[in-house]
């Protein structure tokens, strides 16, 4: 039944849509040596688009496709922008290409529909009504009762009529296989055109929405810490700042003991409270990353325990989220050389080339570190950009960890 | 004290003023921004600045920035810079005009308002206010920079409090150490890092810079 209607359903819409695509594109390719042209072409383009999703839709209500449609065409910036992606949108013009073909197979699954339904549904039900059809003539002038057929033949014994009962079944029957047929056509096309693309088109897409992910992430947090800053730490301070004057005016004016050790506790909780908040505030963002990398660097070497010989050379600046990836792995490599390694001393490296950004933390300690633990969950974060993270720590040193970050623009 | 603060934080420069008024001293103007700082201290001409070094419109280092130029074009305002964080970038670049009038410590330090009101008068007077975490992550530097390994754990503290600024008196108490031996190990301290002898203040800075630039 589904089928059925989808096949009637088919038929005026895809007769709408071969128009469609004969008025737009085509008069759009005429114009196009216009100005309005090409404006006129990318409209057109994304309204078969839209025309292909419309047929998609009822493809997966009515049989069952399960294929998901294509990704949601670039967001463009401007209007030639707008224009240029709807000029190059692939699947657009897919949908352009199912529209043509979905002229003569909407057809072709409508008469079909028409043909065994219909017939088979009148012929199945003829014993019912053949007695009111009126009487005609025969070719020998002799008025017969019945339906003629082609061939003076005339239905209009009780034989023939449950004859024709029996091949209007048999039509009921097949009715759904032929057009099963006619609608496997359909689906290949639905299947070629208006489906999720090929599996690279999926790939480019999961990447770049996955680098909005992560970029999205470092520019939240990096807010967070700002709002931290701005709000609640400054807050605090003044209220540590209020506190302390309470407790100097308090003891010089010889207040109760009791009032004033109340507010020398508070005092101390709202210092302990600046400190927690300053150690999550740097855990989320460490404020100096907006100076670049190589400041931000140069104060984490400062706060090692181990010498660090450090050498930074950048290039271009990288992405705020490669920029805390780096500076996240430099932190926790070099916590591992003061915890595990023995080594009095670190070499760090970072330079840019064949865009990416190539990190270096070597140590001449004990080695033997393996990619367990902190050091997993860094390759793991650094595999969310698409970076590599090398580790190379034989028994008896050297331990050398290298990371690779893409940052191409 | 006549006063110029430079805070983008609303409750906190006005919690400063009035904690400033309240204890006697004159704040002639509390801004928001680097460039208003740099217009009051001009036009005010105070004892001492207080800049946070985080301000808009790019907060990383403006206050930074405009404490330098203060330190510059007018050397007879002191600076007291505030920050969020301990960043020995900064303090290495606060201090390489000289370590005369200059402060630098945690925001949280004015929480202890005797305390910050001793560092404003020291800085005012000409003195070097260095937080006690500056002093620390110096240390982490320092102590492989040629020279300062040779020092004792005693000499470190001892120029540990140099480098906030104490008198040789202050670092004999806090210290519990007769005067005299503080001079001592100052002068081991010197010797150890090479230091001609000039006159002693001078070389108490350099001390300290040593750290600062290694």
């Amino acid at each position: 039944m589904r089928r059925l209607s989808y096949s009637l359903i088919g038929l005026p819409l895809g007769l709408l849509g071969l128009l469609y695509v004969a008025v737009t594109v085509l008069a759009g390719s005429v114009l196009s040596l216009t100005a309005i042209g090409l404006p006129f072409l990318a409209a057109g383009v994304r309204g078969a688009r839209l025309l292909g999703r419309l047929h998609h839709g009822l493809a997966r209500r009515l049989l069952g496709v399960t294929s998901i449609g294509p990704a949601p065409p670039r967001r463009s910036s401007g209007f030639t922008d707008w224009v240029k992606v709807g000029l190059t949108d692939r699947a657009g013009w897919q949908a352009v290409v199912y529209l043509i073909l979905k002229a003569p197979i909407g057809l072709l699954a409508a008469a079909i529909s028409i043909f065994f339904y219909g017939y088979g549904l009148a012929a199945l039900s003829y014993p019912v009504w053949w007695r009111f059809i009126p009487a005609q003539p025969d070719k020998t002038g002799v008025p017969r009762s019945g339906l003629p057929l082609p061939g003076d033949i005339f239905l209009d014994t009780w034989t023939l009529a449950l004859l024709a009962s029996v091949v209007g079944a048999a039509m009921l029957l097949a009715g759904p296989m032929v057009l099963q047929v006619v609608l496997s056509l359909d689906r290949l096309a639905i299947a070629g055109l208006l489906g999720p693309g090929t599996l690279r088109d999926r790939v480019r897409e999961l990447e770049q929405t996955r680098a909005f992910a992560v970029q999205d992430s470092a520019a939240a947090l990096r807010r967070i810490e700002r709002d931290l800053h701005d709000g609640a730490q400054a807050r605090l301070v003044a209220m540590a700042m209020n506190l302390g004057a309470a407790k100097e005016q308090l003891d010089q004016s010889g207040a109760d003991p009791k009032a004033l050790e109340l507010v020398d506790y508070a005092h101390r909780d709202a210092k302990e409270a600046l400190v927690e908040l300053r150690n999550l505030a740097r855990g989320i963002h460490p404020p100096i990353l907006d100076n670049g990398l190589d400041d931000a660097l140069a104060t984490l070497v400062a706060r090692s325990r181990v010498p660090v010989d450090l050498t930074v050379s950048l290039t271009e600046r990288p992405a705020q989220a490669v920029e805390s990836i780096a500076y996240y792995c430099v932190a926790e490599l070099l916590t591992n050389v003061a915890k595990h390694s023995r080594a009095d001393r670190a070499a760090i490296s970072v330079d840019q080339r064949d865009g990416a950004l190539h990190l270096r933390v070597a140590d001449h300690g004990q080695g033997g570190a393996e990619p367990r633990g902190g050091l997993a969950g860094l390759a793991e974060r650094v595999r969310t950009v698409d970076g590599r993270l090398a580790i190379s720590s034989p028994a008896g040193g050297p331990t050398i960890v290298t990371v690779e970050l893409p940052c191409a623009s | 004290m006549r006063i110029v603060i430079a805070e983008d934080a609303a409750v906190l420069r006005d919690g400063m003023s009035h904690v400033l008024t309240l204890r006697g001293h004159e704040v002639a103007a509390a801004v928001a921004t680097a460039d208003d700082l740099l217009t009051a201290v001009a036009e005010h001409r105070p004892d001492v600045a207080i800049a946070d070094i985080r301000m808009p419109p790019t907060h990383t280092d403006e206050g930074l920035r405009a404490a330098i130029t203060i330190r510059r074009d007018h050397p007879e305002t002191g600076v007291l810079v505030f920050s969020q964080y301990i960043e020995t970038r900064y303090a290495a670049d606060l201090l390489a005009g000289g370590a005369q009038k200059v402060g630098y410590l945690l925001k949280d330090r004015v929480a202890d308002v005797g305390d910050f009101i001793d560092a404003l008068t020291r800085v005012a007077a000409g003195g070097t206010v260095l937080d006690p975490d500056v002093v620390t992550q110096m240390f982490a530097v320092t102590r492989r920079a040629d020279g300062l390994r040779d020092l004792t754990d005693r000499e470190h503290d001892v120029l540990a409090l140099m480098a906030e600024g104490r008198s040789n008196t202050a670092i004999a108490e806090q210290l519990s150490l007769a005067g005299t031996s503080v001079e001592k190990h100052i002068t081991r301290i010197f010797s150890k890092l090479r230091l001609e002898a000039t006159t002693s203040s001078h070389r108490r800075v350099l001390a300290v810079l040593h750290y600062l630039r290694s």
